[in-house]
C-alpha cells in the first residue's frame, strides 16, 4: 500500500491559469485567486497567464520549495491536456507527482459559460474548493512498470494495415497481420487506377503484398478474425478465430505428414467444382466457384472453400490428387497470441446508396456505384476492362457522375461528412472514359470539387482540359426511359440558374463511405471509442491522430475517418511508429490507480472477485485466513470492487473513499455564497 | 467615388449600381423567415437540389434556390416583391430531397406570409380568397365539371360545401378571424 505520511498538516498551493482569455475572459481570476487563499490548508494562491508555460511551471516548483507544500492544485484546462505537465512540475519541485490535483475551469466551465461571467466565477471557486479538499488528502503513489511483449498485431490487411505491418516488421518487431478475407490487399486491390498519378493500383500494390508475404517478421493470418481480447498495453492476449478454409497450405500439409503437398494454387479444383456463386471481390458482377480465389494476384495464393455453398461432392479432392490440400471436414481453430501493441486498420464499406431512392440504384440497371465502375473499367475485372452498360452491354458514350451521393447529407438517411476521396476518383473516372471510349463525354454533377492534395488541383485542371463537362449542382433525381434504359439526370445548373435534364447512357454514383461492417465489433473488443458517425476515435484529432484513448491501441487508415491512399499510408506509418515505441522501450508505466486490499478489514467473502470486469482479483491464504489479492497490472482502477465491498476493505488508490467524501463535503458544505 | 449624372432616367437606370452592399441586408428577415417557416434556412449550401426537384422551375422563372439565397443574405425587398414567390405549388419535393434537411417550401410560405403583411399578394390569389369565402372552394364547381360528373355517375355537386352550403359559414368564421376576405377586398378595391 502507498505510504501515508502521518500527522502531517496539509499545505496546499493553488495556481489559477488565465489561459490567455480562454479562462480569464469569463472567470474573474483575481476573485477566484483570493477565494482560494481563504480556503483551509491553502498556504499560497497565485495566478499566471499560462500555467503550462515554463515560467508557469517554475512558479509551482518554487512554491513547493518556498512554502514546503504537501499538495498542488492547478485550476486550468482538462487534465487530459496538461495533467502530465503539472505532475512533472510537481515532481521537479520535490513532491510525489500524485500529490497534484487539477481543477478543470476551462472545458467544463469558461468555454461553456462564456456569456455568464458571474456563474462561471462561482463555479470555478467550487471546482477549486473541491480540488483543494482532495489535494489535502492525497498520498504518495508510485507507478508500476510492466514489461512489454516484443510483438505487435495489425488488424486488417488493406494498404494501411500492410504498410503498418511492414514498418513494424522492418523495425525488428514480430507482427501478426490479421485479415478476415482470404487475401490481403483490401479495397486498393479492387481499384483500377489511382489519382492523380494514374498508377495502376494493383501494379503498385502487389509488390507490397509480396513484401508482406515474404517478411520474416510478419505472421500473416488471412481468413482470420479477432475473437477476444484480454490484457492491457504491453500484454494483450488476443484470441483469433482461424476460419475453416478447407484448404491446407504447404506448411500445414507438411505438419500433417503430407510431404510435398498442400495448395500450390494450380486451380485444378476450380475447374471441377459444380457450385457457382457471385464473387464478392467483383461486387457480384462475376462468378466464382465454391472453392475460389478472389483474383489471380491473391496473397497468399491458397484457395478457400465457401462452406456455406459447398455441397461436399468431393470432386475437388479428386482433382487435387496427391497434393492432398483439400480437407472438407476442416473446422475453425482458435488460437491466442500475446502482443504488446495493436494497430486497427479495419477500413470502410460503401454506403448502401439504394437508401437514397431518388438516384435509382438497384432500380435502374445502368446506375452503378463508383466501386462497380472501378471493376468494370479494370483490365482484370469481369469485362476485361471494357466499360459496358449493365442493361445491354453497349458502350456508354455519355456518362453522368453524381458526386456527394449520400455524403454531406444531414437528413439522417445519408452520411453527414465529406467522404473525401470521391471528387478525385470521379475526376479519374472521367479521364478513364475519355481515354478508353472515343467521343465519350463525362458529365460531373458536383457541389464543390475538393482537390486539396498535392497535384490534385492540377489533376482537376487536366481533366477539365480533356473535355469533361462540370455541372455545378447536386443531382435532384434520376429517371429511366424504360425502352432505351437511358437515364435522365435532373438537377439545377446553379451557375446558370437553370434546371437541367441531361440524358446519359450510364450513371456512376460516387457513394459515401462508412465504417466496415466489422469495425463496431472489433473496436468493442479492443475498448476503443468511436465518434457519432462510427469512425474510430483518435486520442486527439490534431496532436495524437494515430493513438486511441486505450493505451497500446493505435489507428491506421479509413477506420479513423475517410482518407485517400497517401493519407492512409502516412497514418499507417505514424501508427507503426507509435506502436513500436512501447515495444522498443521494453516497459510501460501504469498509472498507480490500483485497488488495494486492507487485509485487516477483508472478510475474505470473495464477492469482489466475481464482480471485477478485468479478472484482476483473487482470494489467497494469508496468515491462516482468506483475503483478497489484486493483480495490479490487470487492475484498471474502475472502482467496481471498491464501491461494492461490504466491509470497506478495498482502498482505491487516488480515488479513495475519504478523498471522494472530502470532495463531496467540500461541494455540499463548503460554499459560502 | 462621386456618381456621374447623365440627366437621362433611362441611362441612369441602365447604369445603376447593382453591387450588393452589406447595408442592403435586413438581418431580421432571415430570423423572421426561420421563425415563421420553422426551418433552418441559414444552413442552405446552395446545391440546387431544390430547383432540380421543382416541377415549377422548368416551366417558369421560379428558382427556389435563389429565394433561399435571398433569405440568407437578408434581401427582404428583393424576395418579397418578386412575383416568382407565388409560383411554388407547395408539392414539397424540395423538402423531401434537401440534403441539409431544410424545408425550402416552408421558407417560401414564410416569405408569402411576410409579403402578405405588406399587402404584396397577386390579384389571382386574392380572387381565390374571395371565391373560398363565397363558395368554400378556390375553384368552384362549374357546368363543364357538372356534366363530367354526371357522365361518371356522380352527383352534380361534390360532397363538400357545394352539397352542404350550411358549412360555408364555418369557413367564413375562420377567414374572418384572420381578416383574409377583408384584406383581399381592400387590396383589390385599391387596385381598381
Amino acid at each position: 500500500m502507498a505510504e501515508v505520511k502521518k500527522n502531517e498538516e496539509p499545505r496546499i498551493g493553488v495556481f489559477v491559469c488565465h489561459c490567455g482569455t480562454n479562462i480569464a475572459g469569463s472567470v474573474n481570476i483575481q476573485e477566484v485567486k483570493d477565494y482560494a487563499a481563504s480556503l483551509p490548508n491553502v498556504v499560497v494562491s497565485n495566478d499566471y497567464q499560462y500555467m503550462c508555460s515554463t515560467p508557469g511551471q517554475n512558479m509551482i516548483v518554487e512554491a513547493i520549495k518556498e512554502h514546503n507544500l504537501s499538495g498542488v492544485v492547478v485550476a486550468a484546462c482538462s487534465p487530459r491536456l496538461h495533467e502530465p505537465t503539472f505532475r512533472n512540475a510537481t515532481k521537479t519541485g520535490g513532491l510525489n507527482p500524485f500529490r497534484f490535483e487539477m481543477a478543470n475551469i476551462r472545458e467544463q466551465n469558461s468555454w461553456v459559460h462564456m456569456h455568464q461571467p458571474e456563474e462561471a466565477t462561482k463555479k470555478a471557486k467550487d471546482a477549486i474548493r473541491i480540488a483543494v479538499a482532495k489535494a489535502s488528502l492525497l498520498q504518495d503513489l508510485h507507478p508500476k512498470s510492466v514489461p512489454v511483449e516484443k510483438a505487435a498485431m495489425v488488424v486488417g490487411a488493406g494498404v494501411g494495415g500492410m504498410q503498418a505491418a511492414l514498418d513494424l516488421a522492418n523495425a525488428g518487431i514480430k507482427t501478426y497481420l490479421v485479415e478476415k478475407t482470404p487475401t490481403i490487399g483490401g479495397r486498393m486491390s479492387q481499384l483500377d487506377k489511382t489519382f492523380p498519378t494514374l498508377d495502376c493500383s494493383q501494379c503498385i500494390l502487389t509488390p507490397k503484398m509480396v513484401d508482406v508475404y515474404r517478411n520474416e517478421n510478419i505472421e500473416l493470418l488471412t481468413y482470420t478474425e479477432v475473437e477476444g481480447v484480454e490484457g492491457y498495453i504491453g500484454n494483450f492476449d488476443v484470441t483469433l478465430r482461424k476460419k475453416a478454409r478447407g484448404v491446407l497450405t504447404p506448411d500445414e500439409a507438411e505438419a500433417r505428414g503430407i510431404v510435398g503437398g498442400g495448395c500450390n494454387g494450380c486451380g485444378d479444383c476450380v475447374d471441377v467444382c459444380p457450385v457457382i456463386k457471385p464473387n464478392p471481390f467483383e461486387l457480384g458482377m462475376a462468378p466464382r466457384k465454391a472453392i475460389y480465389i478472389y483474383h489471380p494476384q491473391v496473397v497468399p495464393l491458397i484457395y478457400t472453400i465457401d462452406f456455406d455453398s459447398c455441397v461436399k461432392c468431393g470432386l475437388c479432392v479428386d482433382a487435387c490428387g496427391d497434393k492432398k490440400a483439400i480437407d472438407l471436414e476442416m473446422q475453425d481453430e482458435l488460437m491466442t497470441v500475446k502482443v504488446g501493441t495493436v494497430i486497427l486498420a479495419t477500413g470502410y464499406d460503401i454506403f448502401p446508396i439504394e437508401k437514397k431512392p431518388e438516384w435509382g440504384y438497384k432500380n435502374y440497371d445502368n446506375v452503378i456505384t463508383s466501386l462497380e465502375f472501378e471493376r468494370l473499367i479494370c483490365a482484370s475485372g469481369p469485362t476485361g476492362g471494357k466499360l459496358i452498360r449493365p442493361s445491354d452491354g453497349a458502350t456508354p458514350k455519355r456518362v453522368g457522375f453524381v458526386l456527394c451521393a449520400g455524403s454531406r447529407d444531414n437528413t439522417g438517411v445519408g452520411r453527414p461528412y465529406c467522404s473525401r476521396f470521391c471528387c478525385m476518383y470521379s475526376l479519374k473516372h472521367a479521364h478513364q472514359i475519355i481515354e478508353k471510349i472515343p467521343g465519350a463525354v463525362p458529365y460531373i454533377f458536383y457541389m464543390d470539387i475538393r482537390s486539396f492534395g498535392k497535384m490534385y488541383e492540377e489533376f482537376y485542371y487536366r481533366i477539365q482540359d480533356e473535355g469533361a463537362k462540370f455541372i455545378r449542382g447536386r443531382v435532384a433525381n434520376i429517371l429511366e426511359d424504360p425502352e432505351t434504359k437511358n437515364l435522365y439526370i435532373k438537377a439545377e445548373d446553379t451557375l446558370l440558374g437553370r434546371p437541367v435534364d441531361v440524358e446519359v447512357d450510364m450513371v456512376v454514383l460516387a457513394a459515401a463511405v462508412q465504417p466496415s461492417a466489422e469495425t463496431e465489433r472489433t473496436r468493442r473488443l479492443f475498448g476503443v471509442s468511436c465518434s457519432q458517425d462510427g469512425w474510430l476515435l483518435e486520442a486527439h484529432p490534431k496532436l495524437n491522430p494515430c493513438g486511441t484513448t486505450t493505451a497500446g491501441v493505435y489507428l491506421a487508415g479509413v477506420c479513423q475517418g475517410p482518407k485517400d491512399i497517401p493519407d492512409t499510408v502516412a497514418q499507417a506509418e505514424g501508427a507503426a511508429s507509435a506502436a513500436s515505441i512501447p515495444i522498443h522501450k521494453g516497459a510501460v508505466e501504469l498509472e498507480p490507480y490500483f485497488a488495494q486490499c486492507i487485509e485487516e478489514k477483508c472478510a475474505g467473502c470473495g464477492l469482489c472477485v466475481n464482480l471485477c470486469p478485468y479478472q484482476a482479483l483473487s482470494l489467497v491464504e494469508k496468515n491462516g485466513r482468506k483475503v483478497m489479492q489484486v493483480t495490479e497490472a490487470k487492475c484498471k482502477g474502475c472502482g467496481t470492487c471498491g464501491g461494492f465491498c461490504p466491509g470497506g476493505a478495498i482502498w482505491m488508490q487516488h480515488f479513495a473513499t475519504p478523498q471522494i467524501i472530502a470532495q463531496i463535503d467540500a461541494f455540499l458544505l463548503g460554499g459560502e455564497e | 467615388m462621386a456618381k456621374t449624372k447623365y440627366n437621362d432616367p433611362k441611362l441612369e437606370e441602365k447604369l445603376r449600381d447593382r453591387k450588393y452592399y452589406i447595408t442592403d441586408s435586413n438581418p431580421e428577415f432571415l430570423k423572421d423567415v426561420e421563425r415563421i417557416g420553422r426551418t433552418i434556412a441559414h444552413m442552405c449550401f446552395q446545391c440546387g437540389t431544390c430547383t432540380g426537384s421543382c416541377p415549377s422551375a422548368p416551366r417558369s422563372s421560379y428558382r427556389i434556390r435563389l429565394f433561399m439565397r435571398k433569405a440568407v443574405m437578408g434581401l427582404e425587398d428583393e424576395a418579397l416583391t418578386d412575383p416568382d414567390l407565388w409560383l411554388c405549388t407547395t408539392c414539397y419535393s424540395c423538402t423531401d430531397r434537401c440534403p441539409r434537411d431544410i424545408a425550402p417550401t416552408d421558407v417560401i410560405m414564410a416569405m408569402r406570409n411576410l409579403a402578405a403583411r405588406r399587402d404584396i399578394i397577386p390579384r389571382n390569389f386574392l380572387k381565390t380568397t374571395q371565391l373560398i369565402y363565397q363558395t368554400g372552394h378556390g375553384v368552384p364547381n362549374n357546368d363543364v365539371n357538372r356534366a363530367a360528373r354526371r357522365k361518371l355517375g356522380l352527383t352534380e355537386e361534390p360532397p363538400t360545401t357545394h352539397m352542404y352550403p350550411e358549412y360555408i359559414k364555418g369557413i367564413r368564421k375562420i377567414m374572418d378571424h384572420y381578416g383574409l376576405k377583408e384584406r383581399a377586398d381592400r387590396i383589390l378595391a385599391e387596385g381598381e
